[in-house]
């Protein structure tokens, strides 16, 4: 090879060298380029998921507060507190709550809890007759009851936000967060049928824009306290802060039982090929009358 | 066809399925004259253990003489029975019973339970709402 053709190669293979190195760059910028705009795309379009949890997550379930057992209303205590502190009703609102209790005592109740549908938050807290239990799993404190349907919570708290548009429902959506051996519960999105009630006979639909927030701690070893603060400017003249008090149970005995509503409407019967089944009772009004079938 | 008949034929077919628009298995025992108590001894015909309330129907001979009369007696739920010392086998058919409860307004033979005391062993039973205030219960 003499100097001439040796320069000549030099220098094609610098060319060439340099287009590749041109291509190259061209290639990664686009690349990056690419790349980039995906990983936007996917953030956009990215649904949040909740990760495996892992043993910590678990073990970190043993420092919170020891809140398992079944939890039973002190009933006296939520008569009183009806009595010795009602929500600050806005005076529209007070006339229909009086002609409530009037009824009540006239022996026409309003039917608060009907349909059977879930008694709903935060009323469920407030009114309820029956036991409820506390679940801790990762990421999530889930409150149990039983007595009508569906009474169950679910309280995120693994710091997500309340979505920008949740569906309402009879518990809303519940976001918390431990503050010591508290838990400090956010609740919105409730439906606006949902009741503010103070007993099974007086409450009001919240008419559209409830916000509760609860503080959940041991009030003692085995005393529960829920300290609400609900607001319901449709309802309320002011926020109302009000408390309900639990109690809990070790005794298998006391264990929550399950609760379907519509059983009650019915009678354990056969039917014609003598399997079991369940056949309507005759109401008069809102209360059964007798064990024949309709 | 008549507006009127429709809606009552309507209202009819649901009240044929056991969903009677006026019929709540779930109320107020507001419904039950708290002020008046009754006591009336019969004997067990079903005792149904449901939520959200318990309902005990019992044959009850007249004062008077005459066929037997079923009364309704209806009480909380399983759940609040249970920790009032309840099982769902507490009352059996043929069961002679006494029982307390709050009548009816309007006479009906009907009402919400008191307290039942089974006649042959002398046992009673309360429905008490306010059954578990007090924690760590056996």
């Amino acid at each position: 090879m003499n100097k001439l053709s040796l320069r000549t190669g030099l220098l094609t293979a610098r060319l060439l060298n340099t287009r590749r190195l041109a291509v190259f760059a061209a290639c990664t910028t686009a690349l990056v380029a690419m790349g980039l705009a995906a990983t936007s795309v996917r953030a956009a379009d990215k649904e949040p998921i909740n990760p495996a949890p892992t043993l910590k997550d678990y073990s970190a379930l043993a420092t919170l507060p020891d809140w398992t057992g079944t939890w039973t209303p002190d009933m006296t205590d939520q008569i009183k507190q009806e009595k010795t502190n009602p929500p600050p009703w806005k005076p529209e609102i007070a006339k229909q709550i009086h002609k409530m209790y009037a009824d009540e005592e006239a022996g026409r109740p309003f039917e608060v809890i009907d349909h059977c549908f879930p008694t709903g938050m935060p009323s469920w807290m407030l009114i309820t007759h029956n036991a409820f239990e506390v679940l801790f799993t990762p990421g999530r404190v889930t409150i149990l009851g039983e007595g009508d349907g569906n009474r169950m919570r679910r309280i995120y708290t693994d710091g997500r936000p309340h979505p920008a548009d949740p569906d309402p429902s009879f518990h809303g959506h519940s976001i918390g967060h431990w503050e010591g051996g508290t838990l400090v519960i956010d609740t919105i999105a409730l439906l606006p049928q949902v009741y503010l009630a103070v007993n099974e006979a007086v409450g009001i639909p919240n008419n559209g824009d409830m916000h509760i927030i609860e503080h959940l701690h041991l009030q003692g070893p085995d005393t529960l306290h829920d300290d609400l603060t609900i607001t319901a400017s449709k309802l309320l003249a002011k926020p109302w802060l009000t408390t309900r008090t639990y109690y809990r149970q070790r005794a298998r005995k006391y264990e929550i039982v399950e609760g379907v509503c519509p059983q009650g409407s019915f009678i354990d019967a056969k039917d014609a090929n003598g399997n079991d089944t369940f056949a309507p009772i005759t109401f008069h009004d809102n209360v059964p009358v007798g064990s024949k079938t309709q | 066809m008549n507006r009127a008949i429709l809606k009552g034929l309507l209202a009819g077919i649901v009240c044929a399925s056991g969903l009677c628009a006026a019929s709540f298995a779930h109320h107020s025992f507001a419904v039950y004259d708290q002020t008046k108590t009754q006591t009336l001894k019969g004997t067990v015909k079903a005792f149904q253990w449901t939520n959200p309330h318990s309902v005990l129907w019992i044959m009850v001979l007249p004062d008077g003489g005459g066929a037997p009369q079923e009364w309704t007696i209806e009480t909380t739920s399983p759940g609040v029975l249970t920790r009032s010392g309840w099982t769902r086998k507490s009352l059996n058919p043929g069961d002679r019973v006494s029982v307390e409860f709050h009548p009816l307004r309007d006479g009906s033979h009907g009402g919400g339970l008191e307290a039942v005391t089974l006649l042959d062993t002398g046992q009673r039973l309360q429905a008490k709402f306010g059954a578990a205030e007090k924690p760590g219960l056996q």
